[in-house]
């Protein structure tokens, strides 16, 4: 076997930490800043935070909002982050990657958004992870805190745009709690890999540069993302896994899937999937935030390897029957006789 | 067709005689051209006055914590450079360098006068005199400010933010006139002709309202953000970028409403344009890929797709920052520190 050619990805890779106060995202930051990794990091902090190392760019910013007039109406980006990550990929000093630090209370989807929406950030920056911190023995007050009509609930959101969450302070918690803990993360967001960590110390390698957002690595290394979870039939924002073999026509896959997000994407917090196109010899690997979807394909089929679909969608009321049987009337073979 | 083709066709890679060409130890972010002076900002902070007519190093100050815009004023003697972390002044006579470290973000500058300066500082403008002492103050914006522009002569500062552009005068933290439109606004250009003006924005579309009753007009469907836009001095021509193609729209008579640009195609991503100053319709851009374009940008008709009068190929680096420094003198300055100035003789030709 030769190593082809690939065209490899040089963007630099932007990690998002985010978390309730006190969740310890300054003590993972720190620990990420002082260890011997030889990278060259920049922080953006959106947190006030005691983090000050001589070998990283420390940045402040305030988080800015900013509503995109494109008819999609939850489609929102960090004005705060477009302007300081421009000027930061302007400097000459060459980072090997960037952190952002949300605050507690930050919605994830216009962050994730951001990377989708600005073409100067995109063709530079690669979102590499959403991390999400929480305090184990606490947590689960938070995720069950009710919300008034139309607040959100921002550490559900957190866990439900996570690509890894780091389940923090286990030493403060009994094995009871941390089962629950784990459980309810799953329950809202199933395939997410879950670290158990004390005083915040983890491999780092399994938050950093794992390519959560690199659709050729999309749910490759997540088999457990189609774990179905059915306790808690009562969590208003869940994950719905879909794996059905065959091969997709894509004249009924593009409008259904276009449809779904135009309508739903409101609700629909991410959706990712790794798709057998009819007539393709290769995967059609996607990943989407709410309204923006980014797809292409990936690799080759194997010879022999089965051809299916692989989907997942993590989000609010989402009607995990009417997901599938829309999706199974995508099937090239659907309706006609094989 | 443009030019003259005295020889007939021999080619059109004709170089511009290179006039200078420094090297400075930073990234240029922007230029500054004015009477006798260029000024070079760089990404980490350092700034540098040069003499426009052999790139001479007159002075270097530094920002703390990076650059973002300078401006010289109209005399060339104050110069303005502002930053993520806050903003200097520099006084050529005598040399004084006044550098306030606000911690607020500010992103452009811009000269009402030889005496009075606006800056954006955080969500608000200040209005300073040269000596750095502040005249007045807007009332914060809804966004940290991306763009200042006077209109009326100087006498009304434009403020652009996300949500709206203001207008403000002076001793009314107020705005006196409000151009809504939500959506980030990048950049602001004020036609010359006191007529129009107009904003970029990040949702992809170039927002125009007509100053006299506030009547707006929304030209969307670029691929990307309009981070640029500028007005020639006869306010007839916008050039902006927002696309591969760069859009030049005329302004005259009723304005471009129902009308379609002419394309500029050159660069696959534009990162500066700079029209040469006159009514000539010559303008100057900049791309990624290192090369800078001469346009008769106003030559052909509406909807016409144009191609560059001239190349002048660099060493490869990105074009950060371009500036006439007068009708015969291009300042280009290159991502990897170079600041070259290329001699363009001829008033008529490129």
């Amino acid at each position: 076997m030769t190593t082809t050619a690939e065209s490899r990805d040089t963007r630099v890779p932007v990690t998002v930490l985010t978390g309730f106060l006190g969740s310890g995202k300054t003590t993972l930051l720190n620990r990420i800043l002082t260890e011997h990794h030889g990278m060259r990091i920049a922080v953006i902090e959106n947190e006030f935070g005691e983090v000050g190392i001589d070998d990283a760019l420390v940045l402040d910013a305030e988080e800015e909002i900013f509503e995109m007039n494109n008819g999609c109406i939850c489609c929102t980006v960090r004005g705060d982050l477009i302007r300081i990550l421009g000027a930061l990929m302007r400097r000459r000093e060459k980072f090997d990657h960037i952190l952002i630090e949300t605050t507690g209370l930050a919605d994830p989807a216009p962050v994730a958004q951001t990377f989708f929406m600005d073409d100067e950030i995109a063709a530079q920056l690669r979102l590499d992870a959403i991390v999400t911190l929480v305090d184990t023995a606490h947590v689960l007050q938070h995720l069950d805190e009710v919300k008034p009509e139309g607040v959100e609930n921002e550490a559900v959101e957190q866990i439900a745009f996570a690509d890894r969450v780091v389940l923090n302070k286990t030493d403060l918690a009994d094995e009871e709690t941390i089962g629950h803990v784990i459980r309810r993360v799953r329950a809202i967001n199933s395939g997410v890999r879950v670290i158990p960590a004390q005083h915040a110390r983890i491999d780092l390698q399994q938050v950093l540069d794992v390519g959560a957002f690199d659709l050729e690595r999309v749910l490759a290394d997540d088999p457990s993302f189609l774990t179905d979870t059915e306790h808690q039939h009562d969590a208003t924002v869940t994950s719905v896994g879909i794996d059905l073999p065959g091969e997709l026509d894509e004249d009924k896959l593009n409008p259904w899937l276009g449809t779904l997000l135009r309508t739903k994407g409101v609700d629909i917090f991410r959706s990712k999937g790794i798709l057998a196109i009819a007539g393709a010899p290769k995967q059609y690997v996607f990943q989407g935030v709410h309204m923006l979807l980014d797809g292409e394909f990936g690799r080759d089929w194997r010879d022999g390897e089965e051809r299916r679909n692989r989907l997942v969608f993590i989000g609010r009321n989402l009607d995990r029957e009417e997901l599938e049987l829309g999706f199974a009337a995508c099937l090239a073979t659907a309706g006609a006789v094989a | 067709m443009p030019g003259h083709g005295g020889g007939g066709r021999v080619s059109t890679a004709v170089e511009a005689p290179t006039v200078w060409d420094i090297a400075v130890d930073d990234a240029p972010v922007s230029l500054s051209a004015r009477g006798d002076l260029v000024a070079v900002a760089g990404a980490e902070g350092t700034v540098r006055v040069l003499d426009a007519a052999m790139g001479a190093e007159t002075v270097s100050l530094e920002l703390p914590g990076g650059a973002l815009s300078v401006r010289l004023a109209p005399d060339a003697g104050h110069l303005a450079a502002t930053g993520p972390m806050g903003y200097a002044l520099w006084r050529r006579t005598g040399g004084r360098t006044t550098v306030r470290e606000s911690g607020a973000w500010s992103a452009a500058a811009a000269w009402a006068d030889p005496e009075r300066v606006a800056i954006a500082s955080g969500r608000r403008a200040l209005v300073l005199d040269t000596d750095g002492e502040e005249l007045w103050r807007t009332d914060p914006a809804a966004s940290t400010v991306t763009d200042l522009a006077w209109m009326r002569q100087g006498r009304r500062l434009a403020v652009a933010a996300y949500g709206a552009v203001h207008g403000h005068e002076r001793h009314t933290p107020k705005p006196v006139v409000t151009y809504p439109y939500v959506g980030s606004h990048l950049a602001l250009a004020v036609a010359p002709t006191g007529r129009w003006i107009c904003s970029g924005n990040q949702d992809a579309s170039i927002h125009i309202w007509r100053i006299r009753d506030a009547g707006d007009l929304t030209m969307s469907g670029y691929p990307e953000k309009i981070s640029r836009l500028a007005f020639d001095d006869s306010g007839f021509w916008l050039a902006a970028d927002g696309a591969p193609d760069i859009t030049v729209w005329d302004f005259s008579g009723k304005g471009p409403e129902g009308t379609a640009p002419r394309s500029l195609r050159c660069h696959e991503t534009i990162t500066a344009l700079a029209w040469r100053p006159g009514a000539g319709g010559h303008l100057a851009s900049g791309g990624d890929d290192g090369t800078v374009a001469l346009w008769y940008a106003t030559a052909g008709r509406a909807q016409q797709r144009l191609r560059p009068a001239r190349e002048l190929t660099g060493d490869g680096a990105a074009v950060a920052a371009l500036a006439w420094a007068g009708p015969h003198l291009l300042i280009a300055a290159y991502r990897n520190g170079r600041v070259r100035a290329y001699g363009v003789p001829s008033r008529a030709a490129l």
